[in-house]
């Protein structure tokens, strides 16, 4: 692997409530320019380990570097940070809420002012610039949260379920918004539930269990040291070969295909031999990779 | 630095500019004027007069009662309450009550009727169906014995409840029996009033300093100092709790908190505020010193003399140092309740306890102002939590020595660092805190911790 520059470096850090161990001795780097996929069930300590990045919490035991030291008010003002439970003033002015979170970030008035035009007419809300938020649908107010997160160009973006609440159409536009930043070499931490858009979007991925790291690397490499056991068949007959459990392990279906996982010690071609001498009439037999989704379940419920 | 001034900067105009600041602003001194005017406007309006017949066998108190009540006779009581009244500020509430009665005019229209040889029990059956037929509304029955310690004069009234009425013609009643007996007895009306007149008492205070000083009129300034305080103390905690509470509730907190250190907005949050306060309070100050100029010129043109207490810009200057330390004490504790509930309506129960503290120290003021060099005044006064409303009016009262007056800002700054140090530590985690209300055991935890 190429060596890239790390905008982010967690080393060895633990977190604790009293008696209760939020995170524990995680390590992990995210390099410049990449889309870093968090990924961890509820509890796993995923909101923990942004707010210590952030410079909300602070770590126990451990450190975090950010751009190469640590995390301080100057540094705070390079990231944005999109919670996943967010809100905005309820009666204030949409362009008052965006001028006062820019100012916090310590950008000059005229330039927020400046931004905030641009953004909002990115985002097809500049008519909505002197309403109250309440005045707002909640897909508008999700993309109000972003523009508040991006107001202030930052060079980390952390971005906590960033699509939750969006109708299917927001969602692709702000994928083609990250995209773009993304293009810009922003780093982007990306944390979600959904497997299939991390899948989409992250170059590399954290997976993260009761506090501890369960996987981590780039999304290519995981899926392949997951191993190339998992078959996608569309047959008729062969009912018999498939229930030999020297061949196959486990069977899901998927719409019109089953997918199958191979036994150990199996051989795909001799599977496909035998369903063939059974007289199976086979319209699809390929080797697939599995989904960030079949790892997920696979690791966090210990298959 | 440069991101507590824009917190300074967004919570101040988030407060000041709003239409309810304005409006609170602008309401305040007319809801205090009304106070003032309109107990006296409603008890100004007129009953309809009472027609009574005054029965009386003797012939001698009929007519004195008449002149007495006669509708020139009250008018001149009338105006000799309205100005005792503003000269007594400081009267008890029952004399008060009573003087705003007689500022009402009562009417009374006397009904011709003779009474001569009936008894008295053919008098009562006669008024009586009188009455009840609404031919009149009350009698008056004098005994023929009035001179004697045992008479008993007798009235009926269908309006037994008019309270107004009712004094009025007692004391017409009296007056008039008075002049008789003394009539009786060879005096003249004008001999009693030359040896029953009142001695010139004029109250003046001996300051510190030794000069002579009117002392009415303090009363009531103190009392709308006092009040003034609390208002703002409770108006501006309660706005502060419930700001912490929005951005706790809708998680910008957790914004926020990845922006600038905790310490930050909450200090910010509280001078913001602070100042939206001390501009109303400003605004306040200096339309109460232009009402009560305004006023003052118009009594003393309509020839009542009043003495206000001569408030000084020293004054001034003291009554807002200790609003703002009363600020600071309350904002903090507000916030800090802000920071640990989950909704405004729970922090509406913890909020009793600095609204039950700030009524205390608001009915303590009202000890200071009767005696305001007391060991109690003293102790109260640069106590903290109570100081901030107890010394400004103890300062109007009478103020005290310099030393006292800086003791108390010491003590009251102290209180504000140990309650900024301490609510500093439950914001910080208290804001993150999602979903249940902290206990008082989590807090103490917190606190400890960091």
């Amino acid at each position: 692997m190429i060596e890239q520059e790390v905008t982010l470096r967690v080393e060895s850090v633990s977190k604790h409530y009293g008696d209760f161990t939020a995170v524990e001795n995680l390590s992990f780097n995210v390099r410049a320019g990449r889309v870093f996929g968090f990924l961890g069930p509820n509890g796993a300590g995923k909101t923990t380990t942004i707010r210590m990045i952030v410079g909300i919490n602070f770590p126990d035991e451990g450190k975090i570097e950010l751009f190469g030291s640590r995390i301080s008010s100057d540094l705070q003002n390079r990231i944005g940070y999109l919670p996943e439970e967010r809100g905005l003033y309820k009666k204030m002015k949409i362009v008052d809420q965006l001028r006062y979170f820019a100012a916090l970030k310590n950008v000059s008035q005229a330039e927020a002012d400046r931004r905030i035009d641009f953004w909002l007419e990115r985002m097809r809300l500049s008519e909505w610039k002197s309403k109250k938020t309440t005045d707002l649908s909640k897909g508008m107010q999700q993309k109000i949260q972003f523009i508040s997160t991006v107001l202030h160009n930052p060079d980390l973006l952390i971005l906590d379920e960033p699509f939750s609440g969006l109708d299917p159409i927001n969602v692709e536009f702000l994928k083609e918004v990250i995209a773009e930043l993304k293009a810009q070499s922003k780093t982007i931490i990306f944390s979600t539930h959904l497997m299939e858009t991390a899948e989409q979007l992250c170059d590399d991925i954290l997976l993260i269990n009761k506090s501890r790291k369960v996987v981590s690397g780039s999304l290519r490499e995981v899926k392949a040291s997951f191993g190339r056991n998992l078959i996608a068949l569309r047959a008729v007959g062969g009912e018999a070969v498939l229930e030999d459990k020297n061949l196959v392990a486990k069977i899901t279906d998927h719409a019109d295909e089953k997918h199958l996982v191979l036994a150990e010690h199996a051989d795909a071609q001799i599977l496909l031999k035998s369903l063939i001498e059974n007289g199976a009439l086979i319209d699809k037999f390929e080797r697939i990779e599995p989904s960030l989704n079949d790892i997920f379940i696979a690791k966090i419920k210990g298959i | 630095m440069r991101k507590f001034l824009s917190v300074v900067k967004h919570e101040y105009k988030k407060i000041v500019l709003k239409w309810s600041f304005l409006l609170a602003t602008l309401l305040f001194p007319l809801l205090a004027a009304a106070f003032a005017v309109v107990p006296a406007l409603i008890f100004s309006i007129k009953g309809e007069a009472t027609r009574i017949i005054v029965a009386d066998q003797t012939g001698k108190i009929a007519s004195r009662v008449r002149e007495n009540l006669s509708s020139e006779k009250m008018a001149v009581k009338a105006s000799e309450a309205q100005k005792d009244a503003l000269k007594n500020l400081n009267a008890s509430q029952e004399e008060q009550m009573k003087r705003s009665a007689e500022q009402m005019g009562v009417s009374f229209n006397f009904v011709e009727y003779v009474a001569d040889g009936k008894s008295v029990e053919q008098l009562k059956r006669e008024l009586n169906t009188k009455i009840t037929e609404k031919e009149i509304d009350a009698y008056l029955i004098v005994p023929a014995n009035y001179e004697s310690s045992d008479a008993k004069f007798e009235f009926f009234s269908r309006k037994a409840g008019d309270f107004v009425a009712n004094s009025s013609l007692e004391k017409a009643i009296n007056s008039a029996v008075r002049s008789q007996r003394l009539a009786d007895a060879d005096i003249s009306e004008d001999k009693l009033k030359d040896l029953s007149r009142n001695v010139d008492l004029s109250v003046k205070k001996v300051s510190e300093e030794g000069d002579e000083k009117d002392d009415e009129g303090s009363f009531a300034a103190g009392v709308i100092i006092g009040l003034m305080i609390y208002i703002t103390l409770l108006i501006y905690g309660q706005q502060i709790m419930s700001a912490v509470v929005e951005e706790k509730e809708t998680r910008i907190a957790e914004i926020l908190f990845s922006s600038a250190k905790p310490f930050e907005l909450m200090m910010g949050k509280l001078v913001g505020v602070g100042l939206a306060g001390l501009t109303q309070l400003a605004i306040w100050v200096v339309s109460a010193l232009v009402l009560v100029g305004v006023g003052i010129a118009q009594m003393s043109a309509a020839g009542i003399n009043i003495t206000i207490p001569d408030i000084t810009a020293l004054t001034i200057i003291y009554f807002f140092i200790f609003f703002l330390l009363g600020f600071f004490i309350y904002a903090t504790i507000y916030a800090l309740i802000g920071s640990m509930v989950t909704n405004v309506q729970e922090g509406g129960q913890f909020a009793m306890f600095p609204v039950f503290i700030l009524i205390i120290g608001f009915y303590l003021s009202f000890a200071v102002i009767r005696d305001p060099n007391s060991n109690v005044s003293f102790w109260v006064s640069i106590a903290p939590f109570f100081a901030p409303i107890v010394m400004p009016v103890r300062i109007l009262a009478e103020t005290p020595p310099f030393w006292q007056i800086a003791l108390a800002i010491l003590l009251n700054s102290l209180a504000i660092a140990g309650l900024v140090w301490l609510a500093a530590r439950v914001y910080r985690v208290g804001m993150l805190m999602y979903g249940k209300r902290a206990t008082i055991p989590e807090v103490w935890k917190w606190i400890r911790q960091s």
